[in-house]
């Protein structure tokens, strides 16, 4: 081709491309002029209607517990929807299957969170995201949620991520250096729950000695931090991993409790999730070793713990654990009943739940933030934004099946600091521990080093009666 | 068009070049006119077929399988998402070049070993290279942050102007995601111009060589060793570029992306799109940013529950049956099969058009 | 003596066996698939899953357990046969891809269907065998009637494996066919069905350690339970050699015990790449496998 041609061909190229982004920018131009004039409105609010939503495992390994937990909520939800609605509107939860911890094509979601998250604010434009679940998926989700103004409430995890407010509270490594005002957690941290644990081996196992296996994540290490403030120094630390333990099985685990026994601790703390439980408990089994066995809330729930056991004998009953829902034998609880009613009007969230059923854990725990959600959105009235709601949920006083005072402020983002020690009884039932320190003593303490451990009065809880 | 025609076999490279140029405007464009949640999937589509075509050069030019591939490309997000979280204003070209880098030595410290086997002893070691993947970054925790991720310290935002221009957009996410759209486009063009080049040069006629008719290769003065070296390390410097730009999309680098599945259903979708070509890449691209999408609207169409067993397994059932299938009856892919039958039919035509012509 | 039996050493040794006999099976099928065929399934832990469950799944029909058991082999040797008459005979003499990328699709069809019709819970399955270990002199043995049954089951396999090939005419054919398939054709030994036949064998073998791997405390039957163990017994097979059943048994056994040594000394999550850098070692030095009488072609 001649060089003419040539000169000619691309300046012809040129000149198409050059047009098109000039036709580009001319209807952007044009489309934004007209948008220009939309009216401002609260994201995910309408006149009728609230939307949010979560990213939850609806399928995959780690959802048969946990999806529960999101349907419970789903359940309450519904339940205000029908019964008189909050100051006029539904509320709308948009759950989002995220896979969490289902490695492979075993699942029907999105394993990318992110896009799960981007696809919450961007197609169903949430007003917040509430109930999110796991530490992994939910600690990369802060910066992108703030960016885009979309408060992320009540994580459901333990970590102290989810406090990001500055001052003494703040562990700043654990909040990239910045606050994230509209981010909050709900359950009491690892850190809460050890320390309380401590307090108890401290005063009913003086002079044994402990070993610790925790996850080998924030969950773990959390945890060990939370037994250490509380003086307790376990002889032998072990850390899992659960990516392990998904692969091997409990094979992975029994060197560690192999180490255990061959160390002599009598008493044996366990973070670790219902499947590192049990497996902990078979091999335990296996090698005829026998040591009072201190278990997280996480990990601890009966019935669950006993479904991952399957066939192999159940030595949960004896165990301690940490528990900060009334759902515990031992206490009164009006809110066990309001519970079943509303699980029992879900048939499409729990077929088949009667009151004979059993509740679990899983479902308490969603129901009693659920609730704690509905109260402050009906507590903000009926005209109000992010950052009024935000600030309703750091003021106001809550009623809760929490059995010890939910209180968000402006300096504590993390929820409930308080729990009590229980004891598992049964493969379903759990009651409070005896012994020092336990009876049904409350414990409250915030996630650092220098905070006290103190006691406080229990609750006596209500229903609200507009909830009824 | 002959003078298209004329500039495409006389001058290649300048026709590669302005087509790479027009089809990045046209994306361009596209990305200002659609969803935010659009742009997003438009981004992934574009990292991810820059990863595939590293693959179809790897798999299907120089013919060693690679079933590792994802973790390739996770040793790119994960430079990425360490170097930003220590020298947080490299600009991200910088940043991407890095990453490029990291996975072609990468992909050389792999490729040094693979030469030595063949077939399935490569692509068996490729699958244990993909599964201790995960378990290499959990060991590496105080680097990695282990099972929770990186995220980057600032998520990657528009610059000022781009955002002024969109001012008046319904959500905050818009500029955001429209620009990583076109931060995504911008990379995969020059990318792909880098790969359409190799793919017809004489190194990617070597590579054929090399997979067909190993004797006549050498014969030929080829370097069988360096070939598929090379082919490990170009295949590793795009996944390690295409991973780079899957976490500044995205704002953090999680292990949990980067099993053995990724790495199959890179394969799979490949195969789908047709390995050994430029466009089965940028269809596979495609179908992995929207396959979970088609498959839920799949599941709501059929009315199956989605909690159901059945509902869970069906990404296994779609992509396992689509591998078999594809396999068995058109190994060559969507593209492969297309152009396959297009050049018979052009040949049939031109038979007999020659019959036409009268025998002199 | 009984200090030195329950010591953490010969443990982890002990352990480590019952770990790696079900490597060992999973090894000893690729290299029987791939004598005869010369295809790697990677589809082997899948279908043996499978057959695993339809055996075990007798069980509701209160067929005991040994039954279903046992019956887990001919479920096996079905699901093989049919794998390679349908999907991997179309593609012998295409390119070496092919066939490797089909048996992939199978592995993810197969085990997506597993999960479709039995879901992805765990299965517990009723083995009669206690998993409580044995103790001498009060502390605590590394085997227990459990993993002695698991060690016996695998064992007894091989053997039938082995006494098949060497001492019956089957094997004889079989083993003519690995070697020298054109020759034998023009003996008139039905090549075809020699294929096939090393297809079911290789399934069945699987389906038994399928069953072995589900049968620990506190696990079950699970879709993807013979993942890992697959990318081990690749490496297994690999180190042993392909074309050598009897190394790659040990070679699978071996890799057991340095599994259950780096779990116990360093940490879970180095299994696989501890692995994969013995693979990489063995490749380097000695490209044909450890125990493999072939000379490696060098590049």
């Amino acid at each position: 081709m001649s060089p003419l041609h040539l000169t000619r061909l691309v300046t012809r190229v040129a000149v198409v491309c050059a047009s098109l982004a000039l036709a580009a920018v001319g209807l952007t131009a044009a489309t934004a002029a007209a948008a220009g004039t939309a009216t401002p409105n609260v994201t995910g609010v309408t006149g009728t209607s609230i939307t949010i939503g979560a990213t939850v495992p609806l399928t995959g390994i780690a959802s048969p517990g946990y999806n529960e937990v999101a349907k419970a909520a789903a359940a309450v939800f519904n339940w205000v929807n029908n019964h008189g609605k909050v100051n006029g509107r539904k509320i709308l939860y948009d759950l989002v299957d995220d896979c969490y911890g289902t490695p492979g094509f075993g699942c029907k979601g999105n394993p990318d969170v992110h896009a799960d998250t981007v696809t919450l604010v961007t197609k169903d434009h949430v007003f917040a995201t509430v109930g999110s679940l796991g530490t992994p998926t939910q600690a990369p989700e802060r910066a992108y949620l703030k960016s885009v103004d979309t408060p992320q409430l009540m994580v459901n995890s333990g970590s102290i991520d989810w406090n990001c407010v500055g001052g003494s509270g703040t562990p700043s490594s654990d909040c990239n250096g910045t606050t994230y005002p509209g981010l909050t957690g709900w359950q009491p941290s690892y850190t809460t729950e050890s320390k309380i644990l401590a307090k108890y081996i401290k005063a009913n196992y003086a002079g044994k000695k402990v070993c610790f296996l925790g996850q080998s994540d924030d969950f773990g290490h959390n945890g060990y931090l939370g037994l250490t403030y509380g003086g307790i120094h376990p002889v032998v630390t072990r850390f899992y991993s659960v990516d392990a333990l998904v692969v091997s099985g409990a094979a992975s685990i029994t060197p560690y409790i192999e180490s255990f026994q061959s160390a002599g601790c009598s008493v044996v703390y366990l973070d670790t999730i219902p499947g590192a439980t049990a497996a902990a408990l078979g091999n335990a089994e296996a090698l005829s070793y026998k040591p009072q066995w201190v278990i997280s809330s996480v990990g601890s729930d009966p019935t669950t713990v006993a479904t991952e056991l399957g066939s192999t004998p159940d030595s949960e009953p004896g165990a301690i654990s940490f528990a900060y829902l009334a759902t515990t034998n031992g206490f009164t609880d009006p809110w066990i009943s309001w519970t079943y009613k509303v699980l029992e009007a879900a048939p499409g969230l729990f077929p088949g739940f009667k009151s004979t059923s059993v509740l679990n854990g899983n479902e308490a725990y969603g129901v009693a933030w659920g609730v704690a959600f509905v109260e402050a959105l009906r507590a903000a009235g009926r005209n109000f934004t992010q950052a009024s709601f935000l600030h309703i949920l750091t003021t106001m006083k809550f009623e809760t099946p929490a059995i010890t005072p939910l209180q968000y402020s402006a300096t504590n983002h993390q929820g409930l600091i308080a729990g009590f020690v229980d004891k598992i009884k049964s493969k379903t039932a759990t009651e409070p521990a005896p012994g020092k320190d336990g009876n049904k003593t409350v414990w409250v303490t915030k996630s650092t080093s220098a905070s006290p451990v103190t006691s406080t009065t229990v609750l006596s809880l209500t229903v609200p009666s507009w909830l009824k | 068009m002959k003078v298209l025609a004329s500039l495409r076999a006389r001058r290649p490279v300048l026709w590669r070049a302005v087509a790479t140029i027009v089809l990045v405007c046209v994306a361009l464009v596209v990305s200002d006119h659609v969803s935010a949640l659009t742009d997003y999937y438009l981004a992934d589509a574009a990292a991810m077929s820059i990863v595939m075509v590293g693959l179809s050069f790897l798999t299907g030019v120089s013919g060693q399988v690679s079933l590792g591939n994802g973790a390739f490309m996770g040793v790119g997000a994960y430079t990425a998402a360490i170097w930003a979280d220590h020298h947080a204003h490299t600009p991200i070209a910088a940043n991407l070049a890095l990453a490029t880098l990291v996975g072609a030595i990468v992909g050389l410290l792999v490729g040094l070993p693979a030469t030595r086997l063949r077939g399935p002893y490569l692509a068996g070691m490729t699958i244990a290279i993909g599964v201790a993947f995960t378990s290499i970054i959990a060991e590496f925790g105080s680097w990695t942050n282990g099972d929770q991720g990186l995220a980057l310290p600032r998520p990657v935002g528009p610059p000022k102007w781009l955002v002024q221009y969109l001012h008046s957009t319904p959500t905050a996410a818009r500029p955001g995601n429209m620009w990583l759209a076109d931060i995504a486009v911008v990379t995969a063009g020059i990318a792909f111009f880098f790969m359409a080049n190799l793919f017809r040069s004489r190194t990617g006629r070597a590579m054929r060589l090399v997979r067909e008719n190993e004797v006549a290769a050498e014969i030929a003065g080829v370097s069988l060793p360096r070939a598929r070296v090379l082919a490990f390390v170009v295949a590793a410097a795009c996944a390690g570029l295409g991973g780079a730009l899957t976490t500044i999309i995205a704002g953090l680098v999680s292990p949990s992306t980067f099993e053995l599945s990724l790495s199959i259903e890179m394969l799979t979708l490949l195969v789908i799109g047709g390995i050994g070509t430029l466009s089965g890449a940028l269809l596979g691209g495609i179908f992995y940013a929207y396959s979970s999408t088609w498959i839920t609207s799949l599941v709501n169409a059929t009315g199956l529950k989605p909690t159901s067993n059945l509902a869970a397994s069906l990404n296994g059932i779609i992509f396992g049956g689509l591998l078999i299938v594809f396999v068995l009856l058109a190994p060559l892919g969507l593209t492969g099969t297309t152009r396959f039958v297009i050049v018979r039919r052009l040949r049939a035509s031109r038979a007999s058009a020659a019959d036409a012509r009268p025998v002199p | 003596m009984d200090g030195f039996l329950t010591s953490r050493n010969v443990t982890d040794v002990l352990e480590g066996i019952v770990q790696g006999v079900v490597v060992g099976l999973v090894a000893l099928g690729l290299v029987l698939i791939w004598r005869a065929t010369r295809v790697l399934n990677f589809a082997l832990g899948a279908i043996a899953t499978f057959a695993a469950y339809l055996g075990m799944g007798l069980l509701s029909y209160h067929v005991g357990f040994w039954w279903c058991f046992v019956l887990c082999i001919p479920f096996g040797m079905v699901l093989g046969g049919v794998a390679e008459r349908v999907f991997v005979r179309p593609l012998y003499g295409k390119p070496e891809l092919n066939p490797i990328v089909a048996t992939v699709g199978l592995l993810l069809l197969i085990e997506a269907v597993v999960g479709a019709i039995w879901s992805t819970t765990t299965r517990a399955i009723p083995v009669p065998f206690s998993f409580i270990r044995w103790t001498l002199d009060g502390n605590p043995f590394a085997l227990s009637p459990l993993s002695v049954f698991q060690i016996s089951a695998a064992l007894v396999l091989a053997l039938a494996i082995g006494a098949l090939f060497r001492f019956t005419n089957l094997g004889l054919q079989l083993r003519a066919t690995a070697h020298a398939p054109e020759v034998s054709r023009l003996l008139g030994v039905r090549v075809g069905r020699m294929l096939t036949l090393g297809w079911m064998l290789s399934c069945s073998v699987g389906a038994v350690a399928a069953v072995i791997v589900a049968s620990g405390f506190a696990t079950g039957l699970t879709p993807s339970e013979m993942e890992a163990p697959f990318a081990v017994g690749f490496i297994a097979a690999a180190v042993g050699g392909l074309d050598n059943p009897i190394g790659a048994l040990f070679a699978g056994i071996a890799f057991g015990v340095i599994e259950q040594f780096v779990t116990d000394y360093l940490n879970a999550n180095l299994v696989l790449p501890v692995a994969l850098g013995v693979l990489i070692l063995v490749l380097v030095l000695r490209p044909q496998g450890v125990f493999s009488r072939q000379v490696a072609r060098r590049v």
